[in-house]
């Protein structure tokens, strides 16, 4: 057993490894780029360059995907020379800064010629002084000095070079400035350090946008989920108990209908008549910087969609194991000792009948997220598929990478768990 | 002689086919559903004297009227013909670029292909077995257990959207989930006698899969392709809605949803509207069909 729990979680982690570097390839080799698609497409190519390069873009596909993975921190601390840490400020950014010999932090930032050195005090104020004296001469007398920016890059600053840079800021535009570095090193702690890195498209870090996405999702997953379960089992099995009965077509043809509909049509219908015709409920999830459980009213309507697509297939699953387990010789042998009907039912049926729609509703998680998505979409709400959504049409890579890698977790993890469930339920299940 | 016989034969399949498909209620409405759309779509220049991107800037985002059965849409489309021609689209014609289409719907493309490359996949490691069975099953285990939506997402984002290539994203995630099936019919199928029969004759392995496994495993087959036809329609459905479909102005269902979605609370609930119901009954009337056969061939089974 624990042998072959390993063997699933290496599978786990084989997955996602593909998963990620297949993101990386395909996003690579799609057209169009994030630089047009963040600022538009009256971007001149200089100021395109210049985003690329911030980015770290301009680095080939190979380089970019191992400091995704491992971190860029390593590497860059080789060129300064200096060890590299990450601080949170009090205010929650988080900051890279160099660390002197003597232990204490620094960055640096070019005026003119001249290289000025940041260096924090204790009590939360930077002093500044020149630092010239750090310039190496390369040949053909040109001076060159690796250090950290203000920005969270290790950067290549070359002396007299004045190379112009532009920066976009988002909400005020473009900032132009000289002083701009030959090279860009983004400094990130790599996805298997626990940082995904910072949303090319928002500039925000893409664990804490992702946290929130993340809470919202499970918050409607998790009520759809609660509502779902108990009603569709006991639906499932009122309509299995009996085979062809009226009530049996009823319910499996009904359930039919609910969880074939796509997402978007029960959403539209949902919307049409319960806010447009009723008026009851708001037909949008707009929650801006609240938390779903402030508004539950706007919950209503992205929870019932979902429960309704839910409930029919989990019913339909549940119907077709009471059907069988109803036609097992062990049943008719209760009939036949003469053992009351529910008895028959609740003491032999439906403890053998809820074996299989357990897992099977695990193993439907990964169609589950897919109408998490669409369901986001239709109304608006802020969760993790309208997120990755978004990453994905702007090719915002870090953003897509951390969002399709919960996904694969869950969904193979989520498999995981129903096969070890699977053994409790079932004892006469080996896996070797 | 032979050939009215054959002729003959042919009929009774047929008739019996249908016989089937008419004993049970749930096969027959359906088979109704379905037939309408079929219909609408075979049909849809002679039954509307609109053209589906006609626009009347005089008629935007109107309720159903005399002149537009349907309404219009925030352009002053015909909303009846811009559906009729959406059904086109998914179940007549695979528009390939402007002005260049093949016959077969966008769907049935979709289902079509999957089912080539999932039925190759399966026969070879159900005949085979071995080491080419392990890794084949293990590469689409893997393949199966990524969200499906991602896959979409992923797919169709980078290779852009388009009819041709919304057929390629439904044929991939398609895939597994047929090589799977086909792969366990032929585990069964391989030990039976005319296989053996076949083999001793010395004919190669692509002769006895495809001529002698295939053609015996057509039954289960068909009907999960008319789920899986149900299942592209959804999706294409999806991608059109998630602003990955055909681009516009074509009529796409899933499109024409999102659009009129804008439109829903400033009053005209028209245009998101029949584009729903639209597909939810294609969908709908798909799987009846296929439900119903499968419960009808299994009785007679």
């Amino acid at each position: 057993m624990a042998k072959f729990i390993l063997r699933r979680f290496f599978l786990l982690l084989l997955t996602m490894v593909l998963v990620s570097i297949a993101v990386f390839l395909i996003t690579e080799a799609s057209p169009g780029n994030v630089a047009r698609n963040v600022l538009g497409s009256f971007v001149t190519p200089e100021q395109e360059a210049s985003f690329l390069a911030q980015m770290g873009l301009d680095k080939p596909v190979a380089i970019r995907y191992l400091y995704w993975l491992l971190g860029s921190d390593w590497h860059a601390s080789k060129k300064t020379g200096l060890p590299l840490k990450r601080i949170t400020t009090k205010k929650g950014f988080e900051e890279w800064w160099a660390v002197n010999e003597d232990g204490t932090l620094i960055r640096w930032e070019l005026v003119g010629d001249d290289l000025v050195a940041l260096v924090p005090t204790g009590d939360g104020k930077i002093t500044k002084h020149l630092d010239n004296g750090r310039w190496e001469t390369e040949e053909k007398g040109v001076s060159t000095f690796w250090g950290v920016d203000t920005k969270n890059h290790v950067v290549q600053w070359e002396k007299g070079a004045g190379k112009k840079v532009w920066t976009f800021i988002m909400g005020s535009g473009w900032m132009e400035a000289s002083g701009g570095p030959r090279e860009y090193i983004p400094l990130k702690k790599g996805f298997i350090r626990g940082d995904p890195g910072v949303s090319l498209r928002t500039g925000r870090p893409v664990a804490r946008s992702l946290f929130v996405r993340l809470r919202n999702s499970m918050v409607l997953a998790g009520i759809a989920f609660v509502i779902v379960m108990p009603l569709a089992l006991v639906l499932g099995m009122i309509a299995g108990l009996k085979e062809g009965s009226i009530r049996d077509r009823l319910l499996s043809v009904g359930g039919m209908i609910f969880s074939v509909t796509p997402e978007f049509a029960t959403g539209i219908f949902l919307i049409l008549i319960m806010a447009v015709w009723l008026k009851l409920v708001p037909g949008a999830a707009v929650f801006g910087e609240k938390a779903p459980w402030e508004r539950p009213d706007m919950l209503i309507l992205p929870v019932l969609t979902l429960t309704l697509v839910e409930l029919g297939y989990v019913l339909r699953i549940t119907r077709a194991s009471m059907v069988e387990v109803m036609r097992s010789p062990f049943i008719r042998t209760a009939f036949l000792k003469g053992l009351p009907y529910w008895r028959v039912v609740f003491k032999h049926a439906v403890r053998n009948a809820l074996m299989t729609p357990i897992t099977v509703i695990m193993l439907h998680v990964n169609w589950l997220l897919g109408g998490i998505v669409i369901v986001e979409v239709v109304f608006g709400y802020p969760g993790l598929g309208k997120y990755l959504l978004d990453a994905a049409l702007y090719k915002d890579i870090n953003a897509l990478e951390a969002g399709a890698m919960i996904m694969v977790a869950v969904a193979v993890g989520t498999q995981l768990v129903a096969d070890i469930i699977y053994t409790f339920l079932n004892p006469r299940i080996r896996y070797s | 002689m032979n050939g009215e016989r054959l002729l003959l034969l042919r009929i009774r399949c047929l008739w019996e086919g249908f016989s089937i498909v008419f004993a049970s209620k749930t096969a027959t409405v359906g088979l109704a559903i379905v037939l309408f759309w079929v219909f609408v779509a075979v049909f849809a220049p002679a039954l509307t004297p609109y053209t589906p991107t006609e626009q009347d800037w005089r008629a935007c985002n109107k309720g159903p009227s005399r002149a537009h059965i349907l309404g219009t849409d925030e352009l002053g489309r015909d909303l009846w013909s811009r559906l009729m021609y959406g059904a086109r689209i998914v179940l007549v014609v695979l528009p390939v670029s402007d002005h260049f289409w093949i016959p077969g719907g966008t769907a049935l493309w979709g289902v079509f292909a999957s089912l080539i490359l999932g039925a190759t996949l399966g026969l070879i490691s159900g005949y085979h077995g071995g080491w080419i069975d392990e890794t084949v099953m293990r590469l689409l285990d893997a393949m199966m257990s990524i969200p499906i939506i991602l896959l979409y997402l992923i797919i169709v984002a980078s290779i852009g959207a388009s009819a041709v290539n919304v057929v390629i994203a439904i044929a991939i995630v398609g895939t597994p989930g047929i090589a799977r099936l086909v792969r366990s019919l032929t585990l069964d199928i391989r030990t039976r006698e005319y296989i053996r029969a076949a083999e001793t004759r010395g004919e190669s392995p692509w002769y006895i899969m495809f001529v002698e496994i295939l053609p015996n495993a057509r039954g289960p087959i068909i009907i999960d392709a008319m789920l899986r036809v149900g299942y592209a329609i959804f999706a294409m459905g999806t991608l059109g809605f998630l602003g990955l479909g055909l681009p516009p102005p074509s009529p796409d269902w899933g499109s024409m949803v999102a659009k009129g979605r804008e439109f829903i609370l400033a009053g005209s609930p028209w245009a998101a509207l029949w584009p729903s119901i639209a597909i939810a009954s294609l969908v709908v009337g798909l799987n009846l069909l296929a439900d119903g056969l499968r419960e009808e061939s299994m009785r007679y089974l």
